[in-house]
């Protein structure tokens, strides 16, 4: 293959991979931003997001492009569910331990991802579906033009891949624009740097929690829409933790609840995902989990060399 | 009916009794200071009827009712204000963000915005800098703007005066003397020359109870009444 056409390839890929961290990191920086709260169920709320997609998908989505439109319907529904879901367990659950220490609700959300796991065991066998692979049903509902690729420049492209980094950035600019341009961002803004005052003027600030949280898990539910799609990822039990700790490294790497510093890590983690991949298939040596080993040595760096992460403050905490 | 009532409030941090059983009240149009030494419950009077603190007994009426028992933002929205102590700024929104967040959501934003830069023109100049990035007097003034378009009846000020040089101090003083024209207010203060310029009443808080009481009125800052506040 031409360089050219090894730059368009590790390009491509790291811009999808970093889509993808995008969207499952986006909800749990949110989160800790606002609430504090280190949300260990985030991973397990992404993997619910893939079932109920792909199961509206095997239910009624039909083949060619009316796909697309069920995977709108889909992503979208699985994204209301699933943060129906997060704003309850933040109205029943995490907000009776906000002025404990984070050890607790990272206990506690650490607890409601086991329960999460477990269910999720329980009924996919019972539908007779291995929970430990990939639902290939699920899998099956793309549409065959998405898993096409093209060259450009000597190197390939697929569909899938830019189907993602469109998603990726329809998801950024959306959570950007409604921090940034709406009243309510400018209230969730507010109440992640000082919830006494913004109580103070006026502000709800436990409703605002209960939106954030139901936001966060609900980026996590269409993230997990958009995975059940990706071969590389797909519905299965395992990939609430498979999500969830590259969401991890890409949070702390840019910095805890920022943002910006989230998108960054997003890009900066899934470039060196790309990259290290690339190497290690045709470079250096064959063995497929040596990427992902890179994106945990740069979790080790960065926490030696910058604990706070690209963009975050030096202290951190809760409210 | 004064418009706010401090009925025998006690209040604690943990199990520490800061507040024991302060009683005051505030006249509708009335200014009314609220001086003591350092750590003798003034600010947490001022949470206490915020129900940021909330009292463990006794009772804030506003306006006749009741706040005990509600959350610190339905306090806001029957009209109490808060300029706290240390300005608190929400440092990473900029100046007219800030003020945004402080206009009632019935009211015109643009309105409120223009009236905060009329009062404060130097605020007008730097709306789109990132309010950490202030100066402590720039910062005193834009809590002061909140406080302008919150639209409240009342406004409970704390230390305005705190960390400020001189001449800053005199520009707050200005400030809160052209608020007070319609705004009642409840000032905790330790500069006593500032508090019984701009206030009506005063009262003397020592060891978190109510020790002396009345008008400013030909009082001095050398009266033997204040000399609690230097012992």
């Amino acid at each position: 293959m031409s360089a050219a056409g090894t730059v368009v390839d590790v390009l491509v890929s790291g811009l999808a991979k970093a889509s993808l961290y995008a969207m499952m990191a986006l909800g749990l920086t949110l989160i800790f931003g606002l609430l504090g709260v280190l949300n260990f169920a985030h991973g397990s709320l992404t993997m619910l997001g893939a079932y109920a997609a792909g199961l509206l998908m095997v239910t009624f989505a039909g083949s060619g492009f009316g796909a697309l439109v069920w995977f709108l319907v889909a992503g979208l529904t699985a994204g209301v569910l699933v943060g129906g879901l997060g704003a309850a367990m933040e109205v029943a659950l995490i907000r009776k331990l906000y002025d404990r220490p984070p050890i607790y609700q990272i206990l506690l959300t650490f607890g409601i991802t086991l329960v999460i796991d477990e269910l999720a065991r329980i009924v996919v066998l019972f539908y007779g579906m291995q929970p430990q692979t990939d639902w290939q049903a699920a899998l099956g509902t793309k549409p065959s033009f998405i898993a096409d690729t093209f060259a450009v420049l000597g190197g390939t492209v697929s569909h899938l891949e830019l189907f993602e980094i469109l998603w990726g950035v329809l998801t950024v600019v959306a959570v950007w624009a409604f921090l940034n341009r709406t009243r309510y961002g400018l209230v969730v803004r507010a109440g992640s740097e000082d919830d006494e005052m913004a109580a103070a003027l006026g502000i709800d600030v436990r409703r605002v929690f209960t939106v954030v949280f139901a936001l966060g898990a609900g980026l996590a539910g269409f993230a997990g829409a958009l995975l059940m799609w990706d071969p590389a990822w797909a519905a299965s039990v395992p990939l609430a933790s498979e999500t969830l700790l590259p969401a991890f490294v890409v949070v702390i790497v840019g910095g805890l609840g920022s943002f910006r510093g989230t998108v960054v890590a997003a890009v900066i983690v899934g470039m060196v995902d790309a990259l290290m991949t690339y190497l290690f298939d045709h470079a250096i040596i064959t063995f497929s989990g040596l990427p992902e080993l890179t994106v945990f040595l740069i979790l080790v760096g960065v926490l030696v060399v910058r604990p706070q992460g690209i963009f975050g403050l030096a202290e951190v905490g809760g409210h | 009916m004064s418009l706010l009532e401090v009925e025998d409030v006690h209040a604690y941090y943990g199990e520490s009794h800061v507040l024991e059983g302060v009683t005051l009240d505030v006249e509708r149009g009335e200014v009314v200071a609220l001086v003591g030494r350092n750590g003798v419950g003034k600010t947490t009077t001022l949470r206490s009827i915020l129900q940021l603190t909330p009292p463990r007994d006794g009772d804030v009426r506003y306006d006749g009712e009741s706040l005990v028992g509600h959350e610190t933002h339905e306090v806001a929205d029957r009209g109490v204000g808060w300029i706290p102590e240390d300005r608190r700024v929400f440092a990473h929104l900029t100046v007219a963000e800030n003020i945004r967040l402080a206009v009632p959501a019935d009211d015109d934003v643009e309105d409120a915005l223009e009236r905060a830069y009329e009062a404060f023109p130097d605020l007008g100049e730097i709306g789109g800098r990132d309010a950490g990035t202030l100066s402590g007097g720039q910062q005193q003034m834009l809590a002061i703007a909140r406080g302008l378009v919150g639209d409240n009846d009342l406004l409970l000020v704390d230390e305005p005066s705190e960390g400020l040089a001189p001449l800053i101090v005199e520009d707050v003083t200005e400030a809160l003397a052209d608020l007070a024209e319609d705004t009642t207010m409840l000032v905790v203060e330790q500069n006593l020359p500032l508090a019984l310029d701009i206030a009506d009443r005063f009262y003397v808080l020592d060891h978190g109870t109510v020790v002396d009481e009345g008008s400013t009125e030909g009082v001095s800052t050398d009266d033997e009444r204040f000399e609690r506040l230097s012992a």
